[in-house]
C-alpha cells in the first residue's frame, strides 16, 4: 500500500504543527445513572467514561483488606472505526490497554479510604480516530471526579511519536498507521511523575527525549480543559456559590 | 496470601533501605542466566532460558497461511505466552489473562518495530505467506518473565528454519533455509521499590515492586517500552534506565550468539 | 469565599487538617470536587458515595436475616449489621428502618443500633452530599416541607429519605428539586413558593 505523505511543508498531514493538539472537548456528567461520567471529543475521537462505586467487589475474592481495587474496561464500539465491523467484546490489545490504564488509577486515587469495595471505570470507544488509550485516560480521569471519588491528581495524557525523523505529539489516526512510531504517556501533573508510558517504532535516545519532552509541553494545556470541565459542570455564579446550610 | 504479600513487601523495601538486594546483587546486575537453543527439534525453532530460579521455553512453529487483507504481500507474525500452572502456586488454568497478554505484547512489540523478522520475506504465492507463531511458555516463575520470555522468544527465531514447500505444503523434515533475522532485540525490566530502582527484580522483590519499566532495545534504538505497576517513574529516572537498558542489553545480546 | 475546586488543587501552601483533603510536602491539596470555603478552611464534597460514621442517622432496608442479625443495606459500599441480640424488634426481609450508626470498625464492619421500623410510607433517594440542603439551616428546609405536605418525613444520612402520610408526592417532588438545585442560592425562597403554589392548587 502506498504511504501517504505525513509531512508536507513543514507541516502535518492535517495541517497541525509539530507540537499542536487536535481540538479537544470535555464534558463531565455526560451520563444519567453512573456515579460519574465524562465524554471526550479529540479530532474525530469519540469516548465515553463511566465510574461505579466504591461499591462491593464483584467477584467477591478479588477483594482487598487494604483497598478499593479498581476494575477497567476499555473497549472498542464493532462501529468505531473505517474498517470492517469489529468484533464486539475484548480482545488481547484492549485487555492490555485496559491493564495499564487501571495502573494509573490505581496510582492517584486514594484507595486505603475503601477497603473491600471495587470502583469500575468503563471506557467505550465510539468512534477512534487515533490515540483513542489517552483520550480514555482523560476521560476517566474527569468521570472519576464527577463520581466523587477522592484522587491525588487528575492523569492526563496524550501519544507523541515519529515521523520520519521529526517527533511529533497527539498522532492522529493517519498517523498512527503510516507513522514510524508512537508513544503514549500519562503523568500526574502536580508531579509530573509518569503513570503510563509506552513505546512502539524505533527511537533514538535523542529522539526518545524530545518525544517526551514534546508530550510535557502540552499536557498541561489538556490538563486545564480537564479542570476547566469539571468547573464548568458544578459552575454557577460565583455569588450563587454557597455551602448547604447547617 | 496478601498479607503474607505485604509482609514480604516490608522486608525487602528494609532491604533496600540498606542498599542491600534479597540475593546479595548489585542493584543494576542481572541473576546468570543462560540460553540453549534447538532444544525441541519437532518445532521449527526452540529455546530454553534461565534466568536465576526464573524458567521459560520458547518454541517456533511455521505455518502456511492467508496474509491480513490490508497486507497482502507480508507473513504474520504471532506472539503468546502461556502462565502455566505449574509455574508458581499463583498461576490459574485457563486463558491467558491480563499478564499473560501484557507479556506477550511487550515480546511482541520489541520484534515487529525493530522489523527484526522481514515479513516481506515470508511471502509465499498470491494470497499464501508462511506464518510465524511464537509462543513462550513460563516453566518457572521466579520473578522478571518479560527479559526471560524475550530472550526465549528471540534465542528460538535466531534458530529457527524454514520448512520446505513443496506442491503447496510444507515439508517440516526438510528445511531449506533458516529463518532471516536482522536485529536481535533484548528487553531490561527494571522494579522500583520504595525510591529504589533494581534491573532484574526476583519473585520477592516483584511483590515489593510499586512500578515496573521494560525497555526493549537493538544496539542502536529503544523499540519498545512498557511501563507497569500503581507507582511511577520520574523523566529523569526514565532516560537514565533508557542508558541502563542500552548498556546492559549489549550483555544479553551476547547471551544469542 | 468560597470556590469549586478539583482533585490535586492545591487548598493552602501549608499543611492544614481539612476534611476530604489531603498532605504533601507540606502542602494542603484538595482531593475531591468540592466547595473550599478558604476563610474558614472548610471542603464539601459535591458528590460522593455515602460513608457510615458514628451516630449517623440513616434509612437502610433488611437484605440478610441469619440467626445472629440482620444485614441492612445501607446505600454504602458497606452492609450495616444489626445485632438480634441488642434488638427491641424482629425484622423480616425487605423491611426499612431507620437506625443509628453505632460503631465503624477498621475493616469497615458497620453495627448499627436504636432502630426503629418504618411502616409503610413511600423511599426517595438522593446523593448523600445533598442531604444537607435538604434538612436546611436548623431544619428550616425539612420544617417548612413537613408543614405544607402536612408528612412525616425521616432524612437518613445515607441520602435515603422516608416520606409517610399527608402529600408524599409533593413532598418527594419537592426534595428531588431541591437536591437537583443544591447548590444554588435563593433556593428556600423558591421552594417556599413552589410548595404554596401546589398546595392552592
Amino acid at each position: 500500500m502506498e504511504k501517504p505523505k505525513l509531512i508536507i511543508d513543514g507541516k502535518r498531514c492535517d495541517g497541525r504543527a509539530m507540537d499542536e493538539l487536535r481540538p479537544l472537548k470535555i464534558q463531565a456528567g455526560f451520563l444519567n445513572k453512573a456515579d460519574g461520567s465524562a465524554y471526550v471529543e479529540w479530532g474525530n475521537n469519540k469516548i465515553l467514561a463511566a465510574v461505579y462505586g466504591p461499591r462491593e467487589c464483584i467477584p467477591r475474592h478479588d477483594a482487598s483488606p487494604y483497598r478499593a481495587v479498581i476494575h477497567c474496561r476499555y473497549l472498542m464500539a464493532s462501529f468505531s472505526t473505517l474498517d470492517e465491523h469489529g468484533r464486539s467484546g475484548p480482545n488481547r490489545r484492549s485487555i492490555e490497554i485496559s491493564k495499564v490504564l487501571k495502573e494509573i488509577f490505581e496510582n492517584v486515587v486514594i484507595t486505603e479510604k475503601f477497603p473491600k469495595t471495587a470502583i469500575d471505570i468503563f471506557i467505550e470507544v465510539l468512534q477512534a480516530d487515533g490515540g483513542t488509550r489517552c483520550a480514555g485516560v482523560i476521560a476517566a480521569a474527569v468521570a472519576l471526579a464527577d463520581a466523587g471519588i477522592p484522587m491525588r491528581d487528575l492523569p492526563c495524557a496524550v501519544a507523541s511519536g515519529k515521523i520520519g525523523n521529526e517527533v511529533a505529539v497527539d498522532f492522529g489516526k493517519l498517523e498512527d498507521n503510516y507513522g514510524d512510531g508512537d508513544m503514549p504517556i500519562a503523568i500526574a501533573p502536580r508531579n509530573g511523575e509518569i503513570l503510563l508510558l509506552q513505546l512502539d517504532g524505533m527511537f533514538t535516545k535523542d529522539e526518545l527525549r524530545k518525544a517526551v519532552e514534546l508530550a510535557y509541553g502540552v499536557l498541561p494545556k489538556i490538563n486545564a480543559l480537564q479542570v476547566e470541565a469539571l468547573r464548568t459542570h458544578y459552575a454557577v455564579k460565583k455569588d450563587e456559590l454557597d455551602f448547604r446550610g447547617d | 496470601m496478601e498479607i503474607l504479600d505485604e509482609i514480604k513487601k516490608d522486608y525487602v523495601t528494609d532491604l533496600m533501605k540498606k542498599n542491600k538486594r534479597p540475593d546479595d546483587r548489585e542493584f543494576l546486575e542481572y541473576r546468570p542466566c543462560t540460553v540453549e537453543k534447538g532444544i525441541f527439534p519437532f518445532a521449527e525453532g526452540s529455546a530454553r532460558v534461565r534466568l536465576g530460579k526464573t524458567q521459560v521455553v520458547a518454541g517456533v512453529k511455521i505455518d502456511l497461511g492467508t496474509p491480513f487483507k490490508d497486507r497482502p504481500d507480508e507473513g504474520v507474525l504471532s506472539t503468546t505466552a502461556e502462565l502455566l500452572p505449574l509455574a508458581s502456586p499463583t498461576f490459574e488454568p485457563g486463558p491467558p489473562d491480563e499478564d499473560a497478554i501484557e507479556l506477550a505484547r511487550i515480546v511482541d512489540r520489541g520484534i515487529r518495530s525493530s522489523n527484526a523478522i522481514d515479513l516481506t520475506s515470508l511471502f509465499v504465492e498470491q494470497g499464501k505467506v508462511l506464518m510465524v507463531f511464537v509462543d513462550m511458555y513460563i516453566l518457572d516463575h521466579d520473578g522478571n518473565l518479560i527479559d526471560a520470555s524475550a530472550l526465549a522468544a528471540m534465542a528460538a527465531l535466531l534458530n529457527t528454519r524454514l520448512p520446505k514447500i513443496e506442491g503447496g505444503q510444507l515439508i517440516r523434515t526438510e528445511s531449506t533455509e533458516k529463518l532471516k533475522v536482522s536485529q536481535k532485540v533484548v528487553a531490561c525490566t527494571f522494579s522500583k521499590i520504595d525510591s529504589h530502582i533494581v534491573l532484574d527484580p526476583g519473585l520477592d522483590e516483584v511483590k515489593a515492586t510499586s512500578a515496573r519499566l521494560t525497555i526493549a532495545t537493538t544496539p542502536d534504538y529503544v523499540c519498545a517500552i512498557q511501563k507497569g505497576g500503581r507507582g511511577a517513574f520520574t523523566r529523569e529516572e526514565l532516560f537514565n534506565l533508557v542508558d541502563v537498558s542500552f548498556e546492559k542489553g549489549n550483555e544479553l545480546r551476547k547471551l544469542l550468539d | 469565599m468560597t470556590k469549586i475546586v478539583v482533585p490535586g488543587e492545591l487548598l493552602a501552601s501549608t499543611p492544614q487538617r481539612v476534611e476530604f483533603a489531603f498532605v504533601e510536602d507540606g502542602k494542603t491539596y484538595s482531593s475531591v470536587v468540592g466547595l473550599f470555603d478558604e476563610a474558614n478552611l472548610r471542603l464539601v464534597p459535591l458528590e460522593g458515595t455515602y460513608m457510615p460514621t458514628q451516630y449517623d442517622i440513616i434509612v437502610g432496608v433488611v437484605d440478610e436475616v441469619k440467626f445472629a442479625g440482620y444485614n441492612v443495606d445501607i446505600s454504602s459500599p458497606y452492609k450495616g449489621f444489626i445485632s438480634a441480640r441488642d434488638s427491641r424488634f424482629e425484622y423480616e426481609l425487605g423491611d426499612i428502618l431507620s437506625a443509628k450508626v453505632r460503631e465503624v470498625d477498621e475493616v469497615k464492619n458497620v453495627n448499627l443500633e436504636g432502630t426503629r421500623k418504618l411502616d409503610g410510607g413511600e423511599i426517595v433517594e438522593i446523593s448523600p452530599a445533598k442531604v444537607p440542603r435538604v434538612i436546611g439551616k436548623k431544619n428550616s428546609m425539612l420544617d417548612m416541607i413537613r408543614a405544607a405536605t402536612r408528612t412525616e418525613i425521616l432524612v437518613g444520612k445515607n441520602g435515603r429519605i422516608w416520606i409517610k402520610g399527608g402529600n408524599t408526592a409533593l413532598a418527594a417532588r419537592t426534595i428531588l428539586k431541591i437536591e437537583k438545585e443544591a447548590h444554588t442560592t435563593g433556593l428556600t425562597e423558591r421552594i417556599s413558593t413552589l410548595l404554596k403554589e401546589e398546595i392552592s392548587k
